[in-house]
């Protein structure tokens, strides 16, 4: 026990004078080293990976800004995850070579602390070429001076308007068309599904309640006829509406059972009633809906 | 049964909202058209009144920049562009950029065409810099790299690097001096 005591300083000292043990990982990611023109972006990464208990001095890195006359550095953006470092350095180069030429993003020390101690790892210099864009002469051959002409002025942009105009249109015409059928200026829409709501209403009343199965269907001829509607009326009734004439036969069925049920004494409802009166109301709707 | 209550009164506000928005929208979308028209005149090379410039969008003043260059009135054209030379988005300042870089080099391409280096000296720098400011800003622009490249040709070789200047022996002291930034804005 206490030799290992005696060898933990040891130990540690043998670290900080060997970064690569304290570096998991170190690579510097670098783009293709040819063709680059004035102008250029070129993008470093360097990607880090170090024991726990050590940490990277960010203030070791280069400052954004100019670094000589013809290098800037754009942007240097630092993504650390737990012991993981991302470095990424964006450079700008504005040199306008005469030929290809070999230039060099110059290489840093980057620096790490742990604990009372620190070291350094040298990021290395990187070599690339560049290449001109134009050739010798400023002028042209024909005496005039060949720059690039300016660019066009931008025209101003309508998207917004449009999509404005758009949605306030649609947003009102839904609104108007949810109105007008609400107030009731779509009679046919309405008229054009007096059965289906009856049979709707029908399969919610309880099958011993006849008397009111008995007027949901009297209700939908009153509404279909726009007064109410007897049996000696039917003839009229068929005149406004021939297509309900071949239900005749079920019709007045209908209103014979109507008759009976309502001012008789003794009668009482069979399902096989409650059947036939569903199948009229069925066979109503067919016709109403045109598929029959 | 309060949802009900709700819907009519709310239908009767989609409408008027939807009314509204549609209205105002209308009167934006004529307001742009008349705008775009007066930019098309101006980069047909054809003159606009003035007023309408003023009192209109920076995108106006651009075109009105451009179409004082193309009359070579560059002074006006320089006091139009330097107004709205940090309006839009990144990309339109880097186009703004450009064209300010475009104003110097054509100065100074035409004064030294006459041997007049010392006035074209200081233009060329400073279309240099405006250069190199759109480039940062947007590096995919191929003509402010090809136009960047004829500044620096115009100048004698003073940027050329000498075996020394590659030494990353840069210190920051003397770095400190060179980013200041010593142009002064405008013509001297």
């Amino acid at each position: 026990m206490k030799r290992l005591l005696i060898l933990t300083p040891l130990l540690l000292l043998g670290c900080s004078g060997a970064p690569e043990e304290a570096l998991i990982r170190f690579e510097v990611e670098t783009p293709r080293p040819f063709g680059y023109v004035i102008g250029d972006e070129i993008r470093e990464k360097i990607l880090i990976e170090t024991r726990s208990g050590i940490t990277l001095n960010t203030a070791s890195l280069p400052a954004e800004g100019p670094l000589n006359r013809w290098l800037n550095l754009n942007r240097v953006e630092v993504e650390q995850d737990g012991q993981r470092y991302r470095i990424d350095l964006r450079y700008q180069v504005f040199y306008a070579p005469l030929t290809v030429r070999t230039l060099t993003l110059p290489g840093f020390t980057l620096q790490f602390g742990s604990g009372g101690s620190a070291f350094n790892k040298e990021i290395p210099p990187w070599r690339f070429t560049m290449s001109p864009l134009r050739d010798l002469a400023v002028k042209s051959a024909e005496g005039g001076a060949s720059i690039r002409p300016d660019s066009l002025p931008p025209q101003l942009d309508t998207r917004q308007a449009m999509i404005l105009i758009t949605a306030g249109s649609g947003a009102a015409a839904a609104a108007a068309g949810a109105l007008t059928f609400l107030y009731g200026y779509f009679p046919a829409l309405r008229r054009r599904t007096l059965f289906k709501q009856a049979l709707k209403r029908l399969s919610r009343i309880p099958e011993k309640d006849m008397a009111e199965a008995l007027r949901t269907v009297h209700r939908a001829l009153n509404a279909l006829n726009r007064q109410p509607l007897y049996q000696r009326q039917l003839a009229g009734f068929y005149e406004a509406h021939p297509e309900y004439r071949r239900l005749d036969s079920q019709l007045n069925w209908f209103f014979n059972y109507s008759n009976h049920y309502f001012f008789s004494r003794n009668v009482s409802a069979t399902a096989l009633d409650r059947q036939k009166l569903t199948a009229l109301c069925q066979a109503c709707r067919q016709i109403e809906r045109g598929s029959r | 049964m309060n949802t009900r209550q709700l819907l009519h009164p709310l239908l009767w506000l989609t409408l008027a909202v939807g009314l509204l928005a549609m209205l105002y929208g209308a009167a934006d979308l004529y307001r742009i058209q008349a705008n775009n028209a007066l930019i098309s005149r101006l980069v047909s090379g054809r003159d606009v009144e003035v007023e309408p410039v003023i009192g209109g969008p920076f995108e106006l003043r651009l075109a009105r920049a451009y179409y004082l260059k193309n009359k070579h009135r560059y002074d006006e054209a320089l006091a139009t562009l330097s107004l709205v030379i940090d309006h839009g988005d990144a990309a339109q300042r880097a186009r703004s950029r450009y064209n300010l870089g475009n104003l110097y080099l054509e100065q100074a391409i035409a004064h030294a065409e006459t041997m007049d280096i010392a006035a074209a000296l200081p233009l060329a720098g400073l279309a240099k810099q405006a250069y190199r400011q759109s480039l940062a800003l947007d590096s995919r622009q191929w003509d402010a790299k090809y136009n960047l490249e004829a500044a620096m040709r115009l100048l004698p070789e003073m940027d050329r690097i000498s075996p020394d200047d590659e030494d990353e022996t840069v210190q920051q002291k003397t770095q400190l001096w060179t980013t200041v930034p010593g142009f002064p804005r405008g013509l001297p």
